[in-house]
C-alpha cells in the first residue's frame, strides 16, 4: 500500500505576477495549482515575506491538508495504469485529474513523481493503489 | 452448406450441447455452418461483423459475434432462441445488485498522436501518411486483436482485447473502417442459406460447398454460382431457403430454386465509430467516408433483425406522424438493436428518402459499437469517493456508526443517540464539523463581492464578529447557508453547509470572475478541520485548555487551544452555547483527545449527527437541502428576517421584489405532536386531504413529544393536521429556548 504523508509547506493565493515573481528555497517544491494559487512543500510564511509585499491582500497560510509520496519508475508505471487522462511527456510538468477515481494531483520530474491529494481522499487513494508502492 | 472434409479437424466446439468440429483458421460461424447450421437459427450471414445474425452465448457471454471470434477446442457456444432474447444468466444470488462482480477485466492505456481504426488500404495509407509527418501512429484492427469498441471524449479509443480492455488517448482518431454489406429486405430473409458476397467467398475459401448457389447483384469472386438478375421479390422455402423470386424490367416474376443465395446489393459505410464521436477529432476514410447508394425502399420483410421490426411497422409510425428519420426509429425501435443500424440503417433512411422526398442523415450511434460485459464497460471505474475527516479512526474507536453524508462518512451516532443529545443539554459534547465549507476571501472588492452574493449586509460585521447568511441564487431561491466571520477590512472566512460546499465555492469564484471584482480566493474545506464544542459547559472545557477568554456569541478570533492553533468562532447550531474551533486538519486529532481527555469529568461525550438533526430541530433551524427544496425562497421557509430588502442590490433581489406580492401557496411551517416522532416524508393531511409533507422530526427527549417542520401547499394554511394518523399543531420554532439565552449564555 502506498505511504501517502502529510506535505507540509505554504499555501499562496496572490496576483499571478506576484507568484511569477516569487523565489523559493533550493530544497522546496513548488506547485502551481492555478495562475494565482501556489503550493510550496518545505516552505514557511516567512519564504513568502516578498509577495506579502507586492500583493497585500495575497492569502499566505501554512498547509498541510495534502498527502503524498514520491513514486519511481515502476511505481508511476503502475500508477499510471490507473490514470485516464494523458500524463504530460515534458518534464518537469505537473497535472492534475483523477488517479484510480480519486482526485490527485502529479508533479513530475526528470526521475521521479510525486503524487499527491487532499488529505480526505488518503485513505481511497492508497486503498485503490494498492500494489503500487 | 456442407464441408467436403479435406483434413483432420483441428478441434471441436460444443454448440447447442454438441460438439461440432472445426478446421484451422474457422471463426465459430464458419465452423456452424460448416457443419450444416446457422450460428442463429436464419437471416442473412454476413461473416463482416456488421449484422446480428451470428449472435450466440460463447462461453456464458450472450451476444457475442460468432463470426469474429475464433473457434477454440472446448469452446461452448449456445445459439440464441430462435424467438425473444436469451434469458439474464442464474446466479446463486439471486439479488442482481448485491451479486458481488468476479470477472475482473485489466485496462491497460497507450497513447499516440494519431490512432488509425482499420487496416486495409485506407488505413495503411492513412498511417503512412502520419507517420511520414512525424506523427507517433497506432492501428487497431480487430482481425489483430484490436476491436474498438468506442471513442470518447479526449478522444478515448476503447479496444478491447482478449487480454483486457485498451485505453488509448489520441490527438486524432482516423477511421478506416471499410464498408459493410447491404442485407436484403423482403418476405423471407429470415431464412437459412442467404449469404452476403463477401460471405461466400469466405466460405467458399474455408473449402464449403455451397451447394446449388446463386447469386443476385454483385456476384462474389471465384465462387461456383448462378447468376440471376432483376430486383429479389422473395425467398421462398421452409426453414432454409430453397429458391429466390425476383422480378425484371418486364415486371414478370422468376423463381430460381436454390439451396443457397448470395446477395450482393451494395455496401453501406462502417461510420459508427464516427457517428459517436461528434465534435472530437475523429476522421474517416476510403469507403468508411463514401457515399454509397441507398437501397430501394423496403415495401416487406423484416427491417431489423435485432429488434424484430417489419415494413410494416415503419409504415405504422409513419401513418401515425413520425417523419424524421431519429423519431421512425424511436418510435419502431428499428436501428436500437445489437447493430445498432448495421442491417437496418441504409434501408430505414431509404423509407424515410423515400416517404418525405429528402434523404436523411444516418442517425447519432452510441458507444458501445458492439456488446461489452459489464465487467468490460466498468472496468477500472471506481465509485465515487466519500472523504474521511482526520477524526475518522476516532469516530470508530468510540463506537461511532458511520454514514455518508454530504460527500464525507460522517457518525450517525455513537450507539446512543440520546445519551449525546443530554451531553449537548446538560454538559458538554465535541462534533466533528471538519466537513464544512471554509472559503477565505481577500482583496480590495471583498465587501462588495460579498454584499452582492449574500442578502445581508456585510459591510457593518466588524472583524472579528460574525454573522448567519443565506444564499440565494438569481431566482432568489436559497442554495445554501453559512457563516460570515470577518478577519479583517478586507479578508473574510466564509463557512457553507458539508453538501453545498463544492458549489458554493465554484458559485463565489464565477461571480467574482462575472463582476471582475479584485479578490483572492482559497478553499480551506479540505485543509482545515474543525471541533464544535457545544453544551452549557463548553466555555468551561475550553478554559481548562487554555482558551482563557472564550468569544462571546458572534464574535470569532485566532487563538490556542491545547496547544493548537484555532481560529474559534463561537455561534450556536444546537441551541447551546457551541465553539467551532478551526484548526490544520493535521492537529486535529490531537486536539480531540485533549479536549476529550478534559471534560471527562465534565461528562463529555461526541455527538453524531442524529443527535445533532435533532438538537437543531428543537431550534427549528433548518437544513438547507432536507428541509429546503429547490425553489424554496426567504419567505417559504419564514426566513425573511434574513433578508435585508433595503440593500441596494445583492444575488436574488430582483426576483423576491417581482415575487413578493404574488400569492403563494407552499411555507415551511413548524409542528408538534404527542407520542413520537414520524418518518421523515410523512405526509401531513388536512380535511382528508394532503396538503404537504413532513421535512425533519426528532422525538424530543426534552419536550417528551414528536417536533417537527414540514411543508404545507395549499392555503389556507391550516392550523391543526393530522400525521401518521394523530393529530399534530402547526407551531412557531423555536421549540426550544425561544429567546436563544443557552446559546449565548
Ligand atoms: S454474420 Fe457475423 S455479423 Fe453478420
Amino acid at each position: 500500500m502506498l505511504a501517502l504523508d502529510t506535505l507540509h509547506g505554504i499555501r499562496v493565493v496572490a496576483s499571478p505576477s506576484a507568484l511569477d515573481a516569487a523565489s523559493w528555497p533550493d530544497n522546496t517544491t513548488v506547485l502551481r495549482l492555478a495562475p494565482d494559487d501556489v503550493f510550496v512543500i518545505g516552505a514557511t510564511i516567512e519564504h513568502a515575506a516578498v509577495i506579502a509585499t507586492a500583493d497585500a491582500d495575497a492569502i499566505i497560510v501554512a498547509e498541510s491538508g495534502f498527502v503524498g509520496c514520491w513514486l519511481h519508475n515502476d511505481a508511476l508505471a503502475e500508477v499510471a495504469t490507473h490514470i485516464e487522462w494523458h500524463i504530460p511527456t515534458h518534464r518537469p510538468a505537473f497535472a492534475q485529474g483523477y488517479v484510480a477515481g480519486v482526485p490527485a494531483k502529479l508533479w513530475l520530474t526528470d526521475d521521479r513523481a510525486l503524487l499527491l491529494c487532499a488529505s480526505p481522499y488518503a485513505h481511497d487513494l492508497s486503498e485503490r493503489l494498492k500494489g503500487s508502492a | 452448406m456442407s464441408d467436403t472434409p479435406t483434413s483432420a479437424p483441428a478441434g471441436r466446439i460444443v454448440v447447442d450441447g454438441l460438439p461440432i468440429p472445426y478446421e484451422t483458421g474457422d471463426t465459430v460461424a464458419v465452423a456452424i455452418m460448416r457443419s450444416g447450421g446457422h450460428p442463429k437459427h436464419g437471416g442473412t450471414v454476413c461473416l463482416g461483423g456488421d449484422c446480428p445474425n451470428c449472435s450466440a452465448i460463447v462461453d456464458g457471454v450472450p451476444y457475442v459475434r460468432t463470426c469474429q471470434t475464433a473457434a477454440t477446442p472446448g469452446l461452448m457456444v449456445r445459439r440464441h432462441p430462435a424467438v425473444g432474447n436469451p434469458s439474464f444468466p442464474a446466479v446463486a444470488q439471486p439479488d442482481i445488485t448485491r451479486t458481488p462482480v468476479t470477472d475482473h477485466v485489466s485496462v491497460s492505456r497507450a497513447s499516440a498522436d494519431i490512432v488509425v481504426i482499420g487496416s486495409g488500404p485506407s488505413g495503411v495509407a492513412a498511417a503512412t501518411s502520419a507517420s511520414a509527418d512525424g506523427h507517433s501512429v497506432m492501428v487497431l484492427d480487430a482481425h489483430d486483436g484490436n476491436e474498438v469498441v468506442a471513442i470518447y471524449g479526449g478522444p478515448t479509443v476503447i479496444v478491447r482485447r482478449p487480454e483486457g480492455m485498451l485505453h488509448v488517448h489520441a490527438l486524432r482518431v482516423v477511421v478506416a473502417t471499410g464498408a459493410a454489406e447491404i442485407h436484403p429486405v423482403c418476405p423471407g430473409n429470415n431464412l437459412r442459406g442467404i449469404v452476403t458476397a463477401r460471405a461466400a467467398e469466405q466460405l467458399h475459401a474455408a473449402g464449403i460447398n455451397l451447394g446449388n448457389a446463386v447469386s443476385i447483384g454483385n456476384a462474389p469472386v471465384g465462387v461456383p454460382c448462378t447468376p440471376i438478375t432483376g430486383i429479389i421479390v422473395r425467398f421462398e422455402g421452409s426453414g432454409s431457403v430453397s429458391a429466390v423470386v425476383t422480378v425484371g424490367d418486364d415486371d414478370v416474376e422468376v423463381t430460381t430454386p436454390c439451396t443457397t443465395a448470395i446477395v450482393g446489393l451494395g455496401l453501406a459505410p462502417r461510420d459508427m465509430l464516427s457517428r459517436m464521436s461528434g465534435g472530437l477529432p475523429v476522421g474517416l476514410v476510403g469507403q468508411a467516408a463514401e457515399k454509397f447508394a441507398l437501397p430501394p425502399c423496403p415495401t416487406a420483410g423484416t427491417v431489423c433483425p435485432c429488434s424484430r421490426v417489419e415494413v410494416e411497422d415503419l409504415e405504422g409510425v409513419w401513418a401515425r406522424g413520425f417523419h424524421e428519420l431519429e423519431l421512425v426509429k424511436r418510435a419502431s425501435l428499428c436501428g436500437t438493436g445489437t447493430c445498432q443500424g448495421g442491417v437496418c440503417g441504409p434501408h430505414l433512411r431509404a423509407f424515410v428518402a423515400h416517404h418525405s422526398g429528402a434523404e436523411p442523415e444516418m442517425f447519432t450511434a452510441r458507444p458501445a459499437t458492439r456488446q461489452i460485459t459489464l465487467a468490460e464497460a466498468s472496468a477500472d471505474t471506481y465509485t465515487d469517493v466519500f472523504r474521511r475527516s482526520p477524526l475518522h479512526d476516532e469516530h470508530l474507536a468510540l463506537g461511532g456508526q458511520l454514514d455518508r453524508f454530504g460527500g464525507w462518512w460522517r457518525p450517525w451516532n455513537y450507539g446512543n443517540h440520546e445519551v449525546e443529545y443530554w451531553a449537548v443539554r446538560e454538559a458538554v459534547s465535541l462534533g466533528d464539523v471538519s466537513t464544512l465549507g471554509k472559503l477565505v476571501v481577500s482583496g480590495p472588492d471583498a465587501v462588495e463581492l460579498l454584499e452582492r452574493l449574500y442578502p445581508t449586509t456585510v459591510a457593518d460585521i466588524k472583524p472579528g464578529r460574525s454573522r448567519y447568511v443565506l444564499l440565494l441564487n438569481e431566482r432568489g431561491h436559497l442554495i445554501d447557508d453559512g457563516m460570515i466571520c470577518r478577519e479583517t477590512d478586507s479578508r473574510f472566512v466564509l463557512t457553507f453547509t458539508s453538501g453545498g460546499a463544492a458549489n458554493a465555492e465554484m458559485w463565489v469564484r464565477d461571480w467574482a470572475e462575472t463582476w471582475g471584482l479584485q479578490v483572492h480566493i482559497l478553499d480551506r474545506t479540505m485543509s482545515l478541520a474543525a471541533i464544535n464544542v457545544t453544551g452549557p459547559l463548553a466555555a468551561t472545557l475550553l478554559q481548562r485548555v487554555g482558551l482563557v477568554d472564550p468569544p462571546k456569541f458572534l464574535q470569532h478570533r485566532h487563538d490556542t487551544v491545547a496547544g493548537v492553533p484555532c481560529h474559534v468562532m463561537r455561534l450556536s447550531f444546537t441551541g447551546e452555547a457551541s465553539f467551532e474551533l478551526h484548526h490544520a486538519a493535521d492537529r486535529s486529532v490531537e486536539l480531540w483527545r485533549a479536549l476529550m481527555e478534559a471534560g471527562r469529568d465534565l461528562g463529555i461525550k461526541p455527538h453524531g449527527l442524529q443527535a445533532l438533526f435533532g438538537l437543531r430541530l428543537e431550534k427549528g433551524h433548518v437544513i438547507v437541502g432536507m428541509d429546503s427544496e429547490l425553489d424554496s425562497t426567504p419567505r417559504r421557509l419564514d426566513m425573511d428576517w434574513a433578508v435585508k430588502m433595503d440593500k441596494p442590490d445583492f444575488l436574488g433581489k430582483t426576483a423576491l421584489v417581482r415575487t413578493a406580492s404574488l400569492p403563494d401557496h407552499r411555507r415551511l411551517f413548524g409542528f408538534t405532536m404527542e407520542g413520537r416522532a414520524p418518518t421523515e416524508g410523512s405526509p401531513i393531511w388536512s380535511d382528508g386531504n394532503v396538503v404537504g409533507h413532513v421535512a425533519s422530526s426528532f422525538t424530543s427527549p426534552l419536550l417528551g413529544h414528536a417536533v417537527m417542520l414540514g411543508w404545507l401547499k395549499h392555503t389556507p394554511f391550516p392550523e391543526r393536521v393530522q400525521i401518521d394518523g394523530r393529530e399534530a399543531s402547526v407551531a412557531q420554532p423555536p421549540f426550544y429556548d425561544p429567546k436563544g439565552r443557552r446559546a449565548r449564555a
